[in-house]
């Protein structure tokens, strides 16, 4: 029973060092590479102030009360979505290319915790993009989220969601790292436009505002917006949290699923 | 520390290996050769529990090969799969990890490794700013960095330098003092006759010999081969066979198997009439086995056997049939 307890012991750990490699590994490339970290860096922090200054143009809003408004919408709706769907679906597609897959699963190393490996690698990337915006709307005077822990845990399901989706889409639409930009653009566009991402979703026609509530991006920013800028509570959000962790729940499944599948596609290739 | 038994693979119902079975003894380094398409890299892949068989098994070192033997197995692949952006050290510390090594076990292997293949001091350099000799090199090291029991090449010198195969020859050599166990594909004859102690000839999925040089030699009832380039071969070959020699085309040139070694003035004489533009004679070599069995021109021995040399007579039929 000891034995046993130790192995389970002894996997767990191996578990965790695996998924810690290759989260590594991941941050390591990017840093080597550089362009994809400055364009994730560049890209939320000019939708901020764009969004921030037009923002304050209304009458009764400060500097400040606009930047705090617009900055969780741009951190889960622009910043997010580029880098934790796009960056799996560019990190799964060069393997692919590269062939590094096979050299993977020629090792021991557990597929669950390659696919963890890539969310603690996209995690730490959105969380990283979250200080840099809250760094610059600070700098124009937001205040910082209160409620610290349910703007992290939205943050958090956010990021889980779109791994899962980046994982789907790579695993059965990506084929060379030239489909990256088009996969992501295609498909990330509408949702971002009707998730209020670039806008408040108040200026949606009524028909669109029905259809945008079975967008996940909606209810990100529509929950981020509310705990982070008008410091609600979780009772007053729960409905956005709920959506938010059933669609990440199954975007992790899906992505999961897919992996899978793609594996044994990729097998039969390795003749 | 090798069984593969009665493997077979199809894709599509085209069969790629077809009842194949060989042992490999721990410490022995065997050759694995055969044209592109034999089923070489799929054999590997087998083994490696990439593929599974559609029927047979595999035991490494007396385990049925599932996912718990990867640790016992290093593999360099005919490609040089690494992150092109991480150094030689990043590369070995992610696939160290993988393997089960941490903390100082783990520092202290992949130093040893670098040093064995001989990148200590490109250790902090990015793998894309090294050459194709190094980056082969790295690869191996990978292969080698949690001290495997087998390691599996796959054509580990194609594409490189003649020195950096003599490096790469002088390392395996060295594995293999040190107790490993090695397989290995090429298409190189040479680099398989100085370095295997039996070799193997795969063909259409069929091994059709195996044996060490020696043994695999007395497939061919000859000593030595001579080789003649002349404008009249049709006379040529009459007038070998009037002699009861067995010719073979090797290229443009014709060759005769010489039963016992005869002197250059003797085969002068025997082509004496005949106008030859060049002709030549060595001892029977590994060359001419491999073509020999992958052409199937040999006449099985009447009965099989399977040692000293086996040569596997329905293997053979079965690879000649699938080729007609």
């Amino acid at each position: 029973m000891r034995e046993f307890a130790s192995e389970r012991r002894q996997a767990g750990l191996q578990y965790g060092r695996e998924t810690l490699a290759v989260g590594q590994r991941i941050l390591i490339e990017l840093i080597r590479r550089q362009r994809s970290l400055i364009a994730w860096a560049i890209f939320p922090i000019s939708i901020l102030l764009l969004n921030g200054f037009i923002m304050a143009q209304a009458p009764s809003q400060t500097l400040g009360q606009a930047f705090q408004q617009v900055a969780p919408s741009t951190l889960v709706g622009v910043a997010l979505f580029f880098s934790c769907m796009g960056g799996p679906i560019a990190t799964v597609i060069a393997e692919r290319e590269h062939q590094t897959f096979r050299r993977l699963f020629m090792s021991p190393l557990s597929g669950l915790a390659y696919f963890s490996g890539i969310f603690v690698a996209y995690g730490a990337i959105g969380i990283g993009q979250g200080l840099l915006v809250y760094l610059v709307a600070t700098c124009f005077g937001a205040a910082l989220p209160t409620a610290l822990g349910l703007g992290i845990a939205i943050l958090l399901l956010s990021i889980a969601a779109y791994v899962g989706v980046g994982f789907t889409v790579a695993a059965h639409l990506g084929r060379s790292t030239d489909d990256v930009g088009a996969l992501v653009s295609a498909f990330g566009v509408p949702l971002l436009m009707l998730g209020g991402a670039f806008f408040p979703t108040k200026l949606l026609p009524d028909q669109l505002l029905q259809l945008a509530k079975f967008n996940p991006i909606y209810h990100m920013t529509k929950a981020m917006v509310a705990v982070a800028a008008n410091g609600q509570s979780f009772e007053q959000v729960k409905n956005h949290v709920l959506f938010l962790s059933g669609f990440a729940l199954l975007a992790l499944s899906v992505g999961w699923w897919s992996y899978c599948h793609m594996l044994r596609a990729e097998r039969s290739l390795w003749r | 520390m090798l069984n593969l038994r009665h493997i077979s693979k199809s894709y599509d119902r085209t069969p790629v290996i077809q009842d194949l079975t060989l042992e490999i003894a721990k410490g022995e380094i065997y050759g694995l050769l055969g044209p592109n398409g034999a089923g070489k890299t799929t054999a590997i892949n087998i083994i490696c529990h990439l593929l599974n068989p559609d029927s047979g098994y595999v035991l490494v070192d007396g385990q049925l090969s599932t996912k718990a033997i990867k640790p016992l197995i290093g593999i360099v692949p005919q490609e040089n799969l690494l992150y092109k952006s991480l150094t030689c050290v990043e590369n070995l510390q992610f696939f160290a990890t993988l393997y089960g090594l941490w903390g100082s076990q783990r520092e202290q292997r992949i130093d040893h490794c670098l040093q064995a293949v001989g990148l200590s001091d490109r250790a902090k350099s990015p793998a894309e700013t090294l050459s194709g000799g190094m980056l082969r090199r790295l690869n191996m090291a990978i292969a080698l960095v949690h001290h495997p029991k087998l390691l599996i090449l796959d054509e580990p010198t194609t594409g490189l330098d003649i020195e950096a195969r003599y490096d790469l020859w002088d390392l395996i050599r060295q594995l293999q003092q040190q107790g490993m166990t090695i397989l290995l594909t090429t298409h190189l004859l040479e680099e398989a006759d100085r370095l295997c102690d039996r070799i193997g000839i795969l063909k259409q999925g069929c091994l059709l010999a195996e044996g060490t040089v020696a043994q695999l030699r007395q497939l061919i009832p000859a000593q030595e081969v001579v080789l003649i380039q002349t404008s009249e071969s049709e006379r040529a070959i009459a007038r070998g066979q009037a002699h009861g020699l067995i010719n073979r085309r090797y290229g443009s040139d014709i060759g005769f198997w010489l039963t016992e070694t005869r002197s250059l003035a003797d085969l002068l004489t025997l082509f004496e009439g005949i106008p030859l533009d060049s002709i030549s004679r060595r001892a029977i070599g590994l060359e001419d086995i491999y073509l020999e069995i992958t052409h199937g021109q040999t006449s099985p021995p009447t009965q099989p056997q399977r040692s000293p040399v086996a040569l596997s007579l329905s293997a053979l039929e079965r690879a000649n049939h699938s080729l007609s």
